[in-house]
């Protein structure tokens, strides 16, 4: 159950400097800034645009480390190229 | 005789390097070691004042790189901790006075004669550091349960692994029990999870660390208080005592009223 504080501060502190700590740290080991990281982004983005029919606003790229491997993982959902205007629902994979 | 060098460091400053390398060589040498506390803050040295011995200064490791002295001569014995010695930094020079070659020449030399030799790195990570560094068997890396220093933690555990000193253990110091209870300040367990590194000492916030500082008289000379316990414990591990890791406390009101006669 929620807190009194937690209802109307939010998270605690210490679980935010955890979770700003993992993420910030991803970046300075692999030493890919965040913003390098949105470029590199917006180039795999163009990249697969400029071939398929994607929506780019569906697409996740995100950085990910564990067991000290880092990895970058891509999840870019399809639309239905062939049949752009299918009324089946199973065109379209979007969540 | 079998040395080991032990260096100090941190990325950020403030967080309690010099505290820190002064109470576990103190520690140490109270344990019957021969003991050598090096200050590598080339400029800005501390250790000197921490430990009370300001007064008794002649000659520094930079006198000595440059053949002004011999190596004994710039040794301070303090006599409250059996063969406790301080080697000063210069204080009216810079970072370049000293290189790693020259560092590395110069501990060497202390080897053969004492167990332990404890360096007090500064702040940062450029030359200062990497000559701090540079002839330690092992290094110590000290940080506040704060996300900053975490952060920073992070950059020399990488980088003194880089230069091949092998997994960097952390000091968590100036924790406080109350809030991390209250979760409001990193736990222990949340700051080994994010650094992935082996812990061998925490130190808790303690108002008497700056008393002591005050007094030039590092906490585990006579004190029973937390922070010179966790000290203490520090020091035996080191020496591999298997000493249990437990939360120190932050001295409640019974403690206050009763733990430190
Ligand atoms: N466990 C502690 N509890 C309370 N104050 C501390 C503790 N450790 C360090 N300090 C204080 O923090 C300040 C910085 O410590 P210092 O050892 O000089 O850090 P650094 O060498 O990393 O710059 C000093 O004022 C010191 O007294
Ligand atoms: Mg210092």
């Amino acid at each position: 159950m929620a807190s009194f504080r937690e209802f109307f501060f939010g998270k605690k502190s210490a679980e935010d400097a955890k979770s700003r700590l993992q993420f910030v740290l991803i970046h300075d080991r692999a030493e890919i800034s965040p913003g390098l990281f949105e470029e590199i982004r917006n180039d795999i983005i163009m990249a697969i645009s400029n071939r398929l029919n994607i929506d780019p606003s569906y697409i996740s790229i995100n950085m990910d480390e564990e067991a000290g491997e880092r990895r970058l993982l891509v999840d870019v959902p399809l639309k239905n190229a062939r049949r752009p205007t299918a009324t089946r629902s199973t065109a379209d994979t979007r969540r | 005789m079998d040395s080991v060098v032990i260096t100090i460091t941190s990325g950020k400053g403030g967080v309690g390097k010099t505290t820190t390398t002064a109470n576990i060589g103190t520690a140490l040498a109270l344990m019957g070691k021969k003991v050598v506390i090096a200050d590598a803050d080339i400029g800005l040295r501390n250790l000197d004042i921490v430990l009370g011995l300001e007064n008794r200064i002649v000659y520094d490791s930079v006198d000595f790189v440059e053949g002004r002295c011999k190596l004994r001569q710039a040794l301070i014995r303090d006599k409250r901790a059996g063969e406790l010695y301080l080697l000063p930094a210069a204080q009216t020079r810079d970072k370049t006075a000293i290189n790693p070659q020259q560092m590395i020449a110069m501990i060497n030399e202390l080897r053969d004669e004492f167990h332990y030799i404890l360096i007090d790195s500064p702040a940062g990570i450029e030359q200062g550091f990497q000559v701090a560094v540079a002839p330690a068997d092992r290094v110590l890396v000290v940080t506040n349960p704060e996300v900053s220093s975490v952060r920073d933690a992070d950059r020399v555990i990488g980088l003194s692994e880089a230069l091949e000193k092998g997994p960097a253990m952390l000091i968590i110091n100036r924790i406080n029990s109350a809030r991390v209870r209250k979760k409001d300040m990193l736990s222990v367990e949340d700051i080994t999870e994010i650094l992935g590194s082996q812990v061998i000492g925490v130190v808790p916030e303690d108002e008497e660390i700056l008393s002591s500082t005050n007094r030039g008289q590092p906490v585990v000379l006579n004190s029973k208080g937390s922070a010179a316990q966790a000290y203490r414990d520090i020091a035996r591990r080191i020496v591999g005592e298997n000493v249990p890791l437990t939360m120190p406390s932050n001295g409640s009101f019974w403690q206050k009223l009763f733990g430190r006669a």
